[in-house]
């Protein structure tokens, strides 16, 4: 098979289970969590480390920012061989009675984005995938990292939804808050959705960085690398869990 | 969370306290004695429009059965007074068409989540919202179906409102208008549970679906010579599932 257009990539490349931060220099932080980890392949924002993790090999591959360009991710990744994508990404906290930051395992999205509205009919649902939900609760669980779950707001335009924002975001935002939508963010409904239709699983889980209503309580740089290193412990344990439940499966 | 009033509610006819915390939501108001049946007792506490409901006990555990009536319109009123007398965890109880075709009648299907393709609940909020059971409901049912033996699938089933389009009676080429969800990998067509799942989840409360293909639209057999037993097989599955929240913890008021 000839290397993937944008992710240049080849089948062998990757392991089962990916790891997307929209974060390009953020691959390598999560890279630095595994036992073993090598560059494979940097071209545009799409940088993918393989190596091994207790003994399974696991890959990261950055998507850049929004739906648009972790959709070319997620299509080429597949394409090589991914069945497990998790995206550990940042986003803005919509709701006050949870801490700041807070890890929240996301259980669906709101399709605020372009991407899936061109791939999919409106009431198509972007819906996690529940092995994926249960055993990031799990995992989460067992390294005793408190998360939360709900749903993330996708969209696409971050300066008309995030505390950097001129706008009044906490107007636009109103029919989400008030339903319990979690956190605003740009690339869950694109994960989810995709997943589903490629039949692979989708999962994302979040560190909350800016507080909508309480921007002066918003993250400081060093609890959010605390943040996106316990979002990755959690899903190292995932994919453990996913190996082990899918190579069951199969015998 | 769940306004708590002490008149008794404008259709499903009940107050505060004369339900479980876990109520099944069949559409067929008959399908409510049925569970009755099933039930070690069971008594029963309201009667109006399409609206059925018994409580009862089963192996020491409080569950009721409370019917929805076809369709969006009546799922949305019932789902919404359930909340205001307390209803902790709302689980439909449906019968469905199969879209898959490696799949047959009798097989249970447990939705991770709906296609919207119901109106009723865009007054509500906007189309963009998604459409969730909650998962907590979806582990429950897998442990129900697998204590009792029963073959399940997981996964997404689409909602809609015009049966008379999308069934095998339906007016002219049905299969076409289908072909796009089977092509998503689409479990099921039925009417009820985005309804069900918006308007539940939009106010914190845990709900889920539990279905049985009693008319696999692309499969074997359009019909079940089985479909009374069956249809017994999925009301002993909702049980079961009211059972294992109890076990987990998840019915106390």
């Amino acid at each position: 098979m000839e290397k993937q257009h944008h992710i240049q990539l080849v089948p062998g490349d990757i392991g089962e289970t990916v790891f997307l931060p929209g974060d390009v220099s953020r691959a390598k932080v999560i890279a630095d969590h595994f036992d073993s980890a090598e560059l494979v392949v940097s071209n545009r924002q799409y940088n993918t480390f393989t190596g091994l993790y207790k003994g399974v090999k696991v890959s990261v591959t950055s998507t850049g920012i929004g739906g648009a360009a972790a959709a070319i991710a997620i299509e080429e990744l597949v394409k090589v061989g991914a069945k497990n994508l998790i995206r550990i990404g940042t986003g803005g906290m919509m709701q006050t009675w949870l801490p700041n930051p807070a890890i929240l395992v996301i259980t669906g999205a709101v399709r605020g984005d372009g991407t899936t509205r061109e791939y999919f009919p409106p009431e198509y649902p972007a819906v996690a995938d529940f092995y994926m939900v249960e055993n990031l609760l799990k995992s989460a669980d067992e390294l005793g990292i408190e998360v939360h779950t709900g749903y993330e707001w996708s969209h696409d335009a971050f300066y008309a939804g995030s505390t950097l924002s001129k706008l009044d975001i906490l107007a636009i935002e109103k029919p989400w808050i008030d339903a319990g939508v979690l956190i605003a963010s740009q690339e869950a409904s694109t994960v989810f959705a995709l997943a589903s239709a490629r039949n692979v699983r989708g999962g994302v889980i979040l560190a909350s960085a800016g507080c909508h209503q309480h921007p002066e309580k918003s993250a400081s740089p060093e609890e959010m690398v605390t943040a996106i290193s316990n979002a990755t412990k959690i899903s190292l344990e995932t994919a453990l869990k996913l190996h082990a439940l899918d190579h069951k499966e199969n015998k | 969370m769940a306004q708590e009033t002490e008149h008794r509610q404008h259709h499903i006819n009940l107050l505060p306290g004369e339900t479980a915390p876990t109520v099944l939501v069949p559409g067929d108001p008959g399908r409510v004695e049925l569970f009755a049946k099933e039930m070690d007792e069971a008594w029963k506490v309201a009667q109006k429009r399409e609206y059925v409901t018994y409580t009862g006990k089963k192996d020491g555990v409080l569950i009721s059965c409370t019917s929805s009536g076809l369709g969006p319109s009546p799922t949305a009123i019932g789902v919404e007074e359930l909340i205001r007398v307390g209803s902790k965890n709302i689980i439909r109880m449906g019968t469905c068409g199969a879209l898959q075709p490696f799949m047959r009648a009798g097989d249970i299907i447990i939705a991770t989540g709906a296609v919207r393709g119901s109106r009723c609940t865009e007054e509500f909020i906007s189309i963009d919202y998604p459409a969730i059971a909650d998962y907590r409901i979806v582990r429950a049912s897998i442990d129900a179906c697998e204590r009792l033996g029963l073959k399940y699938h997981l996964g997404l089933v689409r909602t809609h409102d015009a049966f008379y389009l999308e069934s095998p009676w339906a007016h002219g080429d049905y299969a076409a208008r289908l072909k796009p969800w089977v092509d998503l990998g689409v479990l099921a067509v039925e009417n009820e549970s985005a309804t069900m799942l918006v308007v539940a989840s939009m106010q914190g409360v845990r709900a889920g679906t539990i279905l049985l293909s009693s008319n696999p639209i692309f499969g074997e057999g359009e019909d079940d010579p089985d479909l009374e037993a069956h249809k017994r097989d999925l009301v002993r599955v909702g049980i079961e599932t009211a059972k294992v929240l109890h076990e987990m913890g998840l019915d106390e008021d």
